[in-house]
């Protein structure tokens, strides 16, 4: 189950920069990057899993005392929803200058942005 | 001492504070985000004093209340502490200088900004690998925001493509973390390296994709496209910010992921490191933009620090002193000249010329350009030394070839940007500014010289070097610099009086053989100094450059440490370069002087880093102690070096422009001064170490080679010149080589025979400048075809002349004789044949061009248009007559200078030297008696003189325009002037040994140089697709790479 996981999380990266690579668009572009994060959370959380254990949740049926054995590891899990954040906060980013570069020219190929050179 | 967390909570809460107020309240935004960058400014500035001062230990400031892993924890040590200063500074500096563009924008970019430099600060102080990369999306969120301060339309597309590598990069970064998280179980930086990350399973390769996603952000090669692109439209405020702060910043957290990776990862560190630095640097060659041309030596220095980073294992701890120093003049240099980039109208490199209206300016500039190119007294010249003085001793020979090559090229083109800036012409729209931009400017400038005194001290402190900010002869020219204020004969008068005071001072210091060159550099200098009182006005620029050359001289002969005598030479060098590009169309001859200088420089450095073998501080004296097979080595790069500086043939071409194109009383310093440099190098290599031998070859003789091929070709140009000043500099060329050759043969008279020539080319070549200079200065032209019958004009100039080249040419009864009778003696005794003829060859050579500086400027006829010219200033003429009389008296008594210096060098070439017997001097193979050819000679020449005066009692004076007078037409082109192409049949005879192949070698050089960056920066192609390429390429090659290792 992790390796599918772990796998599936690689791939979508791989899928990312594939698509930022091949396709000239900047919108495109922008959701290759996101769908490559999207595949290194599942990897981070992939990472973090661990078999047959419960979420890191201390409540009525987790008790302080045995979280130890019975939770899974929580720090992943933090990491990720960080990722997440920033993540968001990049491609809105991406986005506002897509939009700005869009006005100046009229186009979104990137390759048309290339006075800065050499 | 305040808690280090309060940086960051200063920046956050302006930050939110200004998120609270209305968008009409900018005036006071602007004062909140000043005070928080204060405030983060005095807290870190704080931290630095408790360690400096105090010797404060490190601390760690806890996070959530509990200790790590648990919680994040900030460490605050002296690197954190100048690190997060540097960066608040910076940010305020920078708040300070972009004041319109933030107050016009509102609070949010004031806001972005905080963040930006809290984010910069926070990379600094975390311990946590995931807060290092929060920290670092922080600090490329707020980049990408601040690109859009610019008013260049191109920022927003540089901002995008950052975008998108750093989208890839923060790919990496996670995925780094959370394997390096699984397999330590930890994410804090030191709790990993206790873990030895690299040894658990799958631990390598998380530390590649850390380790590569925070290199990265350093921009190296060829994943840097998007940097440049960044530095080139950025808002030169921000460049500041990002070049000084950012660099310094992310190349600590690289320092904090080594300790992770351990020594395993160093070499790839350095091979990052100084491809970066080789390759930005050759990419700036073909530069024009100002601010990319900034950029690429940004990459390149950061490069160069990395690879010190990556020398950790050798370098130890001195790795703080030496990437600490590389590191600051990086920042401060880089922070100052993106300052003044934005005071600049154009963007090409010559419309900095506009700067020339601000003198403070252009002292900044060159302030900046000193401390990036590594020259004394500035951080990084300490840092350089140290650095090659340890991986020499550690025999990392190609790193510092590479290094030093690097650091040559960034000079270059450096320097040639300071040649534009000084020579162009100044473009119509002036510098603008605002007292907030000066004073951003002006602190970089007091904060480099301020950190000059400190790496100083340092120095003296660990490696017992002396501190050059606190060497008298350097403060006394820095002085100057205070001075520039007052008219230029009041600077002079100091300057006469300062030397001669010196010399009064220390010159029971000096053995016999200094005390030739300590009166040459201080006396000499002092009497050349008479003809500037013909300058008037302040002559901006003028003294601070030539104390500085003399402070440079005098240091080097009283140096009797390797790092004394080297900080002299380059100190020599700067301030001699500063000199000759005073003159009017000496551009490029100036620029080619520093190159061949600083080359010369370095190979000087490597040798005796070499001879040092990692020893802290090597004493001159013990270069005699070098054995095989190191020895030769060194022989032979010292003597590269200081031949660069004698212009021995091959080396020579920078000296002929750069001599003659010089101002008037500048010629003569550089000349008949500044060329003893060399020979006393050349002196003190050949007193210590001797004969060498390498693979067989006497090194030696291969200076006699060399000696004696530069006095044959450098007579031979001389001949063909049309210009005199520039015969003249060739002419040093021959002499240089006569010198060298005497030396060359390793005994005694040779030895004395060159020193008398130190002397004697000093007295002549100075008065022969002098006049020559003094002619043109009068007639207007250097050209000796336009010039003809001066001699009734300008006699005392004749008079001058006339001695002047008697002694040159070696005929009775002047001094020049003398030194050509100990010459013969010399080699009469010595065994090498074919070097010996060649040398006699030169010496008629001699005679056919210093004819010509009589028979073509004094002699012939007079031109219409000079028929009312005066005799030169009287302070020209003043120092050339006292050169007349010392030249009569050293004529008479050559005892007086050489007898002591005789018996000196029987300590070094025991027997074969001179009796000296009352005015009678004698060698193995014959006698010269000085006062009887004198005597002899006067009355020979009065004699006949008499005659002729008395067989032409009634001779009838023929005037210019007498029919009886047929010859010449007084006025004609110069193309059928007869003095015009003088020696036209023997350039068709021997013109094939005079071609420029030296010239034509080096010019193919520096065209390949050009033509290969030219070609290779099209790599950078502008689009960012290619570049999110590049990055996935260098990714792709490092790991092979390091796999593969």
């Amino acid at each position: 189950m992790t390796y599918i996981a772990l796998a599936t999380g690689f791939l979508l990266i791989l899928i990312g920069f594939y698509g930022a690579l091949t396709n000239r668009n900047l919108l495109r572009m922008i959701v290759a990057f996101t769908i490559a994060n999207s595949g290194i959370n599942v990897v981070i959380i992939a990472i973090g899993y661990m078999h047959g254990r419960t979420a890191p949740i201390l409540d009525a049926t987790v008790s302080a005392a045995d979280a130890l054995t019975r939770v899974i590891d929580p720090v992943p899990q933090v990491l990720v929803l960080t990722a997440i954040v920033i993540g968001v906060g990049v491609a809105a980013l991406m986005l506002v200058f897509a939009y700005k570069l869009y006005e100046r020219k009229g186009t979104l190929d990137i390759s048309k942005f290339a006075e800065l050179k050499w | 001492m305040v808690n280090a967390i309060y940086i960051i909570v200063a920046a956050l809460g302006a930050a939110f504070l200004l998120g609270l107020l209305k968008s009409e309240k900018r005036g006071t935004a602007y004062v909140i985000t000043l005070f928080a960058l204060s405030v983060m400014t005095w807290i870190s500035a704080g931290w630095v004093w408790a360690f400096v001062m105090e010797r404060a230990a490190p601390v760690d400031f806890l996070t959530g209340g509990t200790s790590p892993p648990f919680s994040i924890n900030f460490r605050m040590g002296l690197p954190e502490a100048v690190l997060t200063l540097l960066a608040s500074l910076t940010g305020l500096l920078s708040a300070l200088y972009m004041k319109d563009v933030l107050c016009a924008l509102g609070q949010r970019a004031m806001a972005v900004l905080l963040v930006a430099v809290m984010a910069l600060t926070g990379i600094i102080l975390t311990r946590d690998l995931f807060n290092l990369f929060v920290f670092f999306e922080l600090a490329i969120i707020s980049t990408a925001g601040l690109m859009l301060l610019s008013e260049d339309a191109r920022a927003l597309a540089a901002g995008f493509k950052y975008l998108i590598v750093s989208q890839m990069l923060s790919v990496f970064f996670l995925i780094g973390i959370i394997f390096a998280y699984h397999a330590t179980g930890t994410l804090n930086i030191d709790g990993m390296a206790t873990a030895s990350l690299g040894l658990k399973a799958g631990g390598a390769i998380a530390f590649f994709f850390l380790f590569i996603a925070v290199v990265a952000e350093l921009k190296p090669f060829p994943a840097n496209g998007w940097g440049l692109d960044i530095y080139e439209s950025a808002h030169p405020g921000f460049a500041a910010i990002f070049s000084a702060a950012t660099s310094s910043a992310v190349i600590y957290a690289v320092d904090k992921l080594l300790l992770i990776g351990g020594a395993e990862w160093l070499p790839m560190a350095t091979g990052i490191g100084v491809i970066t630095f080789l390759a930005a640097n050759l990419f700036a060659l073909p530069q024009t933009n100002d601010r990319r041309l900034l950029g690429y030596s940004s990459i390149a220095q950061t490069g160069l620090i990395l690879a010190v980073l990556g020398q950790r294992d050798i370098l130890g701890d001195n790795v703080l002193y030496i990437a600490g120093g590389l590191l600051l003049s990086h920042a401060i240099a880089k922070a100052g000249l993106n300052w003044i980039s934005g005071l600049v109208a154009g963007r090409e490199l010559p419309d900095w010329a506009a700067l020339r209206s601000r003198p403070i300016l252009v002292f900044a500039f060159v302030t900046f350009i000193a401390m990036l190119s590594g020259l004394p007294p500035f951080p990084g010249f300490y840092a350089k030394w140290e650095m090659v003085r340890i991986l020499a001793g550690e025999g990392r020979i190609a790193l510092i070839g590479l290094i030093l090559l690097g650091l040559l090229i960034e000079a270059g083109y450096l320097f040639r940007w300071f040649g534009y800036i000084i020579k162009r012409e100044v473009p119509a729209q002036s510098v603008r500014c605002s007292p907030f931009q000066i004073s951003a400017i002006f602190v970089a400038l007091a904060s480099g010289w301020a950190l000059g005194f400190v790496w100083g001290e340092l120095s003296n402190q660990y490696f017992g070097h002396d501190n050059l900010l606190l060497a008298i002869p350097v403060v006394f020219a820095l002085t100057f610099l205070l001075l520039d204020w007052l008219p230029a004969w009041v600077k002079n008068s100091i300057a006469i009086v300062g030397l001669s005071l010196f010399f009064y001072l220390t010159f029971s210091d000096y053995d016999p053989l200094r005390m030739i060159f300590a009166i040459i550099f201080l006396i000499g200098g002092a009497v050349i100094l008479l003809a500037s009182y013909d300058s008037k006005g302040r002559r901006i620029g003028f003294y601070p450059a030539t104390m500085l050359m003399f402070a440079g001289l005098i240091l080097l002969i009283r140096a009797t440490d390797t790092f004394g005598f080297f900080a002299a030479w380059e100190l020599l060098t700067i301030g001699s370069y500063f000199l000759i590009l005073r003159g009017k169309h000496s551009e490029p001859h100036a620029l080619s002087y520093i190159i061949f200088s600083l080359g010369g420089a370095f190979l000087i450095l490597a040798g005796f880093a070499l001879a040092a073998q990692g020893a802290p501080l090597f004493n001159i004296d013990a270069l005699a102690q070098l054995t095989q097979p190191l020895a030769p080595w060194v022989f032979l790069l010292l003597a590269i070096g200081f031949m660069t500086k004698t212009a021995a043939i091959g080396l020579h071409i920078w000296l002929p422009g750069a001599h003659s194109e010089a101002e008037t009383d500048v010629s003569p310093m550089v000349s008949g001064i500044l060329l003893k440099a060399g020979l006393f190098g050349l002196i003190v290599l050949l007193m210590t170490m001797g004969k060498q031998q390498l693979y067989g070859v006497e090194l030696t003789y291969v200076m006699l080679w060399i000696g004696a091929l530069s006095a044959l070709l450098g007579n031979l140009m001389a001949i063909f010149q049309e210009d005199a000043k520039r015969l003249l500099a060739y002419s040093s060329i021959g002499q240089m080589g006569y010198a060298l050759f005497g030396l060359a043969l390793m005994n005694h008279l040779g030895w004395l025979m060159a020193l008398m020539f130190v002397i004697n080319h000093y007295i002549y070549k100075s008065m022969l400048f002098l006049s020559a200079g003094g002619v043109a200065k009068r007639t207007g032209t250097r050209d000796m075809y336009r010039m003809g019958g001066l001699i009734t004009l300008m006699p005392l100039s004749f008079i001058a002349t006339l001695i002047g080249i008697i002694a040159v040419s070696g005929v009775p009864p002047l001094s020049g004789f003398g030194g050509r009778w100990i010459f013969y003696n010399a080699i009469i005794s010595s065994e090498y044949r074919l070097p010996m003829v060649i040398i006699f060859l030169a010496g008629p050579i001699a005679f056919l061009y210093l004819f010509r500086l009589i028979h073509t400027i004094f002699l012939g006829q007079l031109k219409d248009e000079y028929r009312k010219i005066k005799e030169a200033p009287f302070w020209f003429i003043l120092p050339q007559m006292i050169y007349v009389a010392l030249l009569l008296a050293f004529a008479v008594a050559p005892g007086v200078a050489l007898r002591r210096v005789d018996t000196y060098l029987n300590q070094i070439f025991p027997g074969g030297g001179l009796q000296w017997t009352g005015t009678e001097i004698s060698s193995a193979y014959g006698y010269w008696n000085p006062v009887a050819i004198m005597i002899i000679i006067a009355v020979i020449f009065g004699t006949l003189f008499a005659w002729l005066l008395f067989v032409n009692r009634k001779a009838q004076k023929v005037k210019q325009f007498n029919i009886v007078y047929a010859a010449e037409r007084p006025y004609r082109p110069e193309t059928t002037h007869f003095a015009w192409n003088f020696f036209a049949p023997y350039r068709k005879a021997l013109g094939f040994l005079v071609q420029p192949f030296a010239t034509r070698f080096w010019d193919g050089v520096t065209n390949t140089l050009h033509t290969a960056a030219d070609i290779s920066r099209r790599l950078y192609n502008g689009n960012g697709q290619s570049y999110a390429f590049h990055l996935l390429s260098f990714v792709v090659i490092a790991y092979l790479m390091r796999m593969g290792a």
